[in-house]
């Protein structure tokens, strides 16, 4: 319902559009009726129980349950994760990034040139040793770091500078990242990154079952949560994507504040290239192609408006955990795992049209 | 004290404390916009203590002339200078260093922060130690600051961290404008202060105004409905054609003159 502001003489009349609202405080429960992240926790709950009943009828136990499973599906969820995190910043300052899948091709490809270039001879190597081991992977952790960053440094200005829309420039740059990635590895995986990577972080389990990578995207999410939540950087940045020229009438430097945020997500990606080299030992010259598209859509089932303004770190790691639940429980109900794809496309439709109509009660 | 519509509720003029050096002085001040002339070298002056209401037709060049002086939009020519001494403003930014707060036409809030968030934003307060290194950001104090300053208008909230979307076009208004009058240490300007206010919140608007420009403050307040102008405002500026063609002072000027030199006719005295 909406008042005629003309009409409103009273000084304390209508504290908000709704009467009923202004009578009543919002309860518990219609905050939760109103918060898109509820229902995908909800949604995820549903999906828990429904496969771990099914496993039950299906192998005589409820293997879906098992935690070794679940915390299975949280560690293949961790990488996008933590591109999701990035991407809900990014997202809630109006913006998106559809560079971060052949950035982190280009970043792990970096990285794991670094790695086996400093760390020995290229017999040492070869032979499985590594004299320089440590420095070997400082030295690829940041180039990682510094790849990713570039790559978002050179979003950020391109975006701020020639003021053209993010979705075109990082289309364009996924280009190039891939591109140069493709050139630097001739389309070929890089050999002998040293397994001790592998052992000491992308497979190890902290306290004898959380996954490291895990562990990593979930300290992560905290701290963006937190700083998004409690901070100038968060405030401003969704202030940038409620309204761009409100924020900058209110003397915020929008282009350096948005040049920061690209920077971000290109130190997660980063990170997230860091987690796939040490979980699997290797680079993935030809996957990730579809990463940013899975954080994107993981952003979007979260909460997080994809018109700005409104963002929720703990929603997007919900929504990164949808498609993977799916895709464990189909193949656990030895059902083809494809019909994630379907799933998660009707939810996403879903999702945008509450946030559409969000945006249209709003204004 | 100038005859207006009855509808109009009350507002005293303050007496004007107007110093002699103009807080800010535009002079010259040209603005094009491809072929087209916004601003044709106006000149204005706004002095502490004093209310000036910047009148005239439709694209007469109100709103530029005060984007220019805001920062909001650079000039092509002409001057500013502030307390005397000529200073180059680059962005908004450096206008607020300056002490001069805007309300805009569109009142520039961000419907998806909360009432606290969009008075502080752009200058929040951070308490010291560790927090000040990371920016944490001291809502506490964000809040009973707003409380007070929306007080100041007649305005009480049950929750200041309901988003603005949610507040009544009235309530958005008195936030501009509470938003300008705690941050501006030199002048305020505002477009339209009143567009979407009924009479009595408006009346408390310029009582505020007032309180302001006896405070010290330089306020110039672009509006239309010149009869609450000539009530509330000490001068009144007209422009027309991207100049401001007249000054008078406003106890004396008739509605009437003001409307024609809007509109570039002669009045008969």
């Amino acid at each position: 319902m909406t008042t005629d502001p003309v009409a409103d003489d009273g000084l304390n009349e209508g504290l908000v559009d709704d009467p009923e609202s202004e009578s009543k405080p919002r309860g518990v429960w219609e905050s939760l009726k109103a918060s898109t992240a509820f229902w995908i926790g909800l949604f995820i709950v549903l999906i828990a129980i429904g496969f771990g009943i099914a496993s039950a009828i299906e192998h005589g136990s409820p293997v879906y349950w098992k935690v070794s499973n679940l915390l299975s599906i949280g560690l293949n969820a961790s990488q996008v994760m933590i591109l999701a995190i990035g991407m809900t910043y990014l997202i809630g300052a109006g913006h998106l990034d559809l560079s971060v899948g052949p950035s982190l091709i280009l970043a792990s490809v970096l990285a794991a040139k670094v790695m086996v270039t400093v760390g020995g001879t290229a017999e040492q190597v070869a032979g499985g040793e590594y004299p320089n081991l440590g420095l070997a992977i400082v030295l690829g952790v940041t180039a990682a770091l510094g790849a990713g960053g570039l790559v978002g440094f050179f979003n950020g200005v391109i975006v701020t500078r020639l003021r053209l829309s993010s979705f075109i420039v990082t289309l364009a740059t996924s280009g190039i990242a891939y591109g140069v990635a493709l050139v630097l590895t001739s389309a070929a995986n890089i050999p002998f990154i040293p397994d001790q990577i592998q052992s000491g972080f992308g497979g190890l389990q902290l306290m004898g079952f959380l996954p490291a990578p895990l562990a990593l995207a979930l300290l992560i999410a905290v701290v963006f949560w937190w700083v998004l939540r409690r901070t100038r950087f968060g405030m401003r940045t969704l202030a940038i994507g409620s309204s761009r020229e409100a924020a900058i009438r209110a003397g915020v430097d929008v282009d350096v504040h948005t040049i920061k945020l690209f920077v971000l997500m290109g130190l997660l990606v980063g990170v997230a290239a860091v987690v796939d080299i040490a979980r699997n030992a290797n680079t993935n010259v030809v996957g990730h192609q579809t990463d940013n598209l899975q954080a994107i859509a993981a952003v979007v089932l979260g909460g997080t408006s994809l018109f700005g303004g409104i963002a929720s770190v703990g929603g997007s790691i919900l929504g990164t955990l949808v498609p993977v639940m799916l895709q464990n429980g189909l193949v656990i109900m030895q059902v083809a795992p494809f019909y994630q794809f379907a799933i998660v496309g009707v939810i996403l439709i879903l999702a945008v049209y509450f946030d559409q109509r969000r945006r249209d009660r709003a204004t | 004290m100038a005859t207006h519509d009855a509808g109009v509720a009350s507002v005293d003029r303050p007496a004007s404390t107007a110093a002699s050096v103009p807080a800010i002085r535009a002079t010259g001040i040209v603005k094009r916009y491809g072929h087209l002339e916004a601003l044709r070298g106006a000149s204005l002056d706004l002095h502490a203590g004093e209310i000036v209401a910047l009148v005239g037709d439709n694209g007469a060049g109100k709103s530029t002339l005060t984007k220019v002086i805001c920062g909001a939009v650079l000039a092509d020519e002409g001057e500013l200078s502030f307390r005397g001494v000529p200073t180059r403003i680059q962005s908004i930014h450096d206008a607020h260093e300056l002490g001069v707060h805007t309300v805009y036409q569109d009142l520039a809030l961000a419907p998806h922060l909360s009432v606290a968030d969009n008075l502080f934003l752009g200058r929040e307060p951070i308490p010291a130690g560790w927090r000040r290194t990371v920016g944490v950001l001291d809502r506490r104090r964000m809040v009973d600051e707003t409380r007070a300053a929306m007080g100041r208008l007649g305005i009480s909230l049950r929750d200041y961290s309901v988003p603005v979307g949610n507040l009544s076009g009235g309530q958005r208004q008195a936030l501009a404008v509470a938003r300008a009058i705690t941050w501006a240490t030199t002048a305020v300007l505002m477009d339209e202060p009143t567009a979407a206010l009924g009479p009595k919140q408006s009346a408390i608007v310029y009582q505020t105004v007032s309180a302001a420009a006896q405070g010290g403050l330089a306020v110039l307040v672009i509006s239309h409905d010149i009869p609450r102008m000539l009530q509330v405002a000490h001068r009144i500026a007209v422009m027309r054609h991207g100049a401001v063609v007249a000054v008078r002072d406003a106890r004396t000027v008739r509605l009437a003159e003001v409307i024609g030199l809007m509109l570039g006719e002669e009045v008969v005295a």
